[in-house]
């Protein structure tokens, strides 16, 4: 234990203070290659909840990503609401949203109820695209106001110019503590053992008095809170809304992908995973740079054999292999 | 157009529905076929209907392999294992695409079927397109095969029964590693051979699976698991809804129909239109 909580700290450490060294050393990119480590080990975190404790393949929480982003904008937009009163507002609408979408599709199981997400998202995608009111596929914008004091800028969540990258990386890195206390919490409590429950034996599950569909519609609901709040960083950071960018895929296959590489239905699983994967997309882009293998797809290669080799081999994840064993015994 | 999804859905509904195991990488083996049907036609002029032959062959040994190597690995583990190394074949097979041919949208021309295209057919006084019309007769022809083969056939019985119960096949002399991979096999050429057929009619660009793979779910289980006659019934209701929203709505929503019916009737009706069990 003692090793593991070495570990921890010296991770909490290198997390507070690397993007400063980078900003005084002036190589702001690989802060954003940060921000978005954290905000994918965030969102996979929330789909852990779903997918890993209660064991129900959500292939669409990408909905609810977007939901949180458009939110968020349109109380910026048209109430001059900050995105850090937004926030709460918009994991409220999509864990609503998510309760009213979900508990129908609880009937289902297994596979089906992985189509059936993948179905809702299909859905969503075209109301995104025509709906007016958040001005179709031609996306909301998000006003910058520039020059503001660095306390307007924290209050208002929008960095510009040099310290952008900065700023939102401790806006992820606050979020992601926030997010991993969160569920810490819920693994922890009668929520956390019910959805194991689920997960492991749903007929036992019930007949100890266990209402599955209640308690997988409340571990979507927890999952759609997280990528709600995901949604609202991602969109204050790209400072628009387009429908096909937040409800793009990958959303939901990147903190997928990172929760199985680093461990399914473990707490930490998901942050491993998105440290490992994450750089490398980021890194392969800018050493292939205007190469002729650019834009490739190099980077999606390595990911699908990673995600092979993990499944064929070692489907529990990176965390479950024997490290403590392998540390505490030098051979 | 239902005809050729049921020629997609067919191959997903011999992994999936009958043999139980899943495949999100089904839409890439298309994306296969229509590449493979796009680069014969270009590199040796092969009319991408005659290719049907040697590319069928091809991905028949390609899905035998995959099977091998990979699922015959994940086959017996958590259900999770399966999504997710299917998964990571589809990234690997799509970006793979992605680097040899660039993403860029591929369009056949001088084909048999793009000569025709100007010809349309009267019967029963709708216009029909004669190429839309040889695809789906082909597809058909293809479909009404591959039912007497699963349901009338010694070697289909023997599918059926692997799937039903392992052990008890392998009592009776089945041995159900091969019976996985023929099926693995036997899946992957007949998408890839709807690929040769709609490379026709659709551009050819490696990201041209994906809303293939969800639709051919969303019609396997409307048409009831395992069952083949339900999938090719199942497809046309598909190819229906799509054209009939199309005329109320922006195109955009023809899918979102598609998938909310198969929502209603996965709440309603769970084993499918046409499913035994």
């Amino acid at each position: 234990m003692a090793a593991s909580r070495l570990a921890l700290g010296a991770g909490l450490v290198l997390a507070v203070i690397y993007p400063i060294l980078l900003q005084l050393g002036g190589y702001p990119f690989y802060q954003t290659i940060g921000f978005l480590v954290l905000l994918n080990a965030m969102l996979g975190i929330g789909w852990n909840v779903i997918g890993g404790w209660t064991g129900q393949f959500d292939f669409g929480p990408q909905v609810f990503f977007a939901v949180g982003a458009y939110v968020a904008a349109l109380l910026f937009i048209h109430v001059g609401l900050s995105p850090w009163l937004g926030m709460p507002v918009a994991v409220l609408v999509a864990m609503l949203v998510c309760a009213v979408v979900t508990y129908p599709l609880t009937r289902l199981r297994g596979h089906y109820f992985a189509i059936s997400t993948v179905a809702i998202w299909m859905i969503a995608q075209p109301i995104g695209a025509t709906w007016e009111f958040i001005n179709g596929s031609r996306g909301l914008f998000i006003p910058v106001e520039t020059g503001q004091s660095t306390l307007r800028s924290i209050a208002s969540l929008q960095f510009a110019g040099r310290t952008k990258a900065l700023g939102y990386y401790y806006a992820a890195l606050g979020l992601f503590l926030l997010a991993l206390a969160l569920v810490r919490l819920v693994e922890r409590s009668k929520l956390g053992f019910y959805f194991r429950a689920i997960r492991d034996d749903q007929e036992g599950a019930e007949g100890i008095g266990i209402d599955s569909r209640l308690y997988k519609v409340i571990a979507r609901c927890i999952t759609a809170g997280v990528f709600a709040a995901g949604g609202v960083l991602y969109g204050f950071w790209a400072l628009a809304v387009f429908p096909e960018q937040v409800l793009d895929l990958n959303w939901s296959t990147l903190p997928m992908m990172a929760t199985v590489v680093g461990g399914i239905g473990r707490l930490w699983g998901p942050v491993l995973g998105a440290v490992i994967l994450i750089p490398i997309s980021q890194i392969m882009s800018t050493t292939l740079g205007t190469g002729p293998l650019a834009g490739r797809g190099i980077d999606l290669i390595v990911y699908g054999l990673i995600i092979i080799l993990i499944a064929a081999l070692r489907p529990t994840g990176l965390l479950s292999l024997p490290w403590s064993r392998w540390f505490r015994r030098p051979a | 157009m239902g005809f050729l999804y049921a020629l997609v859905a067919v191959g997903l509904t011999i992994i999936w529905g009958l043999m139980e195991m899943i495949n999100f990488a089904h839409g890439e083996f298309l994306m296969l076929g229509m590449f493979g049907a796009w680069w014969l036609s270009v590199t040796y002029g092969l009319d991408p209907l005659l290719s049907i032959v040697p590319i069928g062959l091809a991905m028949y040994g390609a899905g035998v392999l995959v099977y091998r190597l990979l699922m015959r690995r994940v086959q017996r583990g958590d259900p999770f294992t399966q999504i997710f190394a299917t998964v990571g074949l589809l990234f690997l097979i799509q970006n793979s695409a992605v680097a040899v041919f660039t993403s860029d949208y591929q369009y056949l021309s001088n084909t048999l079927l793009t000569r025709l295209s100007g010809s349309n057919l009267h019967i029963l006084g709708i216009n029909v397109g004669v190429p839309l019309l040889i695809g789906a007769l082909l597809a058909l022809v293809l479909f009404l095969a591959l039912y007497f083969l699963i349901d009338r056939t010694e070697f289909g019985l023997a599918l059926q029964a692997t799937a039903e119960d392992r052990e008890a096949a392998m009592l009776v002399g089945i041995r159900p590693q091969r019976m996985f991979a023929v099926a693995w096999g036997l899946g992957a050429a007949l998408v890839a051979v709807a690929g040769c057929i709609l490379a026709n009619f659709f551009a050819v660009s490696p990201q041209v699976g994906f809303p293939f793979t969800v639709l051919a779910y969303a019609i396997v289980a409307l048409g009831g698991f395992g069952s083949i006659l339900g999938t090719l019934l199942a497809a046309l209701v598909v190819g229906v809804i799509q054209s009939v929203t199309t005329v109320y709505l922006p195109p955009a929503f023809k899918d979102a129909f598609v998938f909310g019916s198969y929502l209603l009737i996965g709440l309603f009706r769970p084993q499918g239109l046409f499913g035994r069990f």
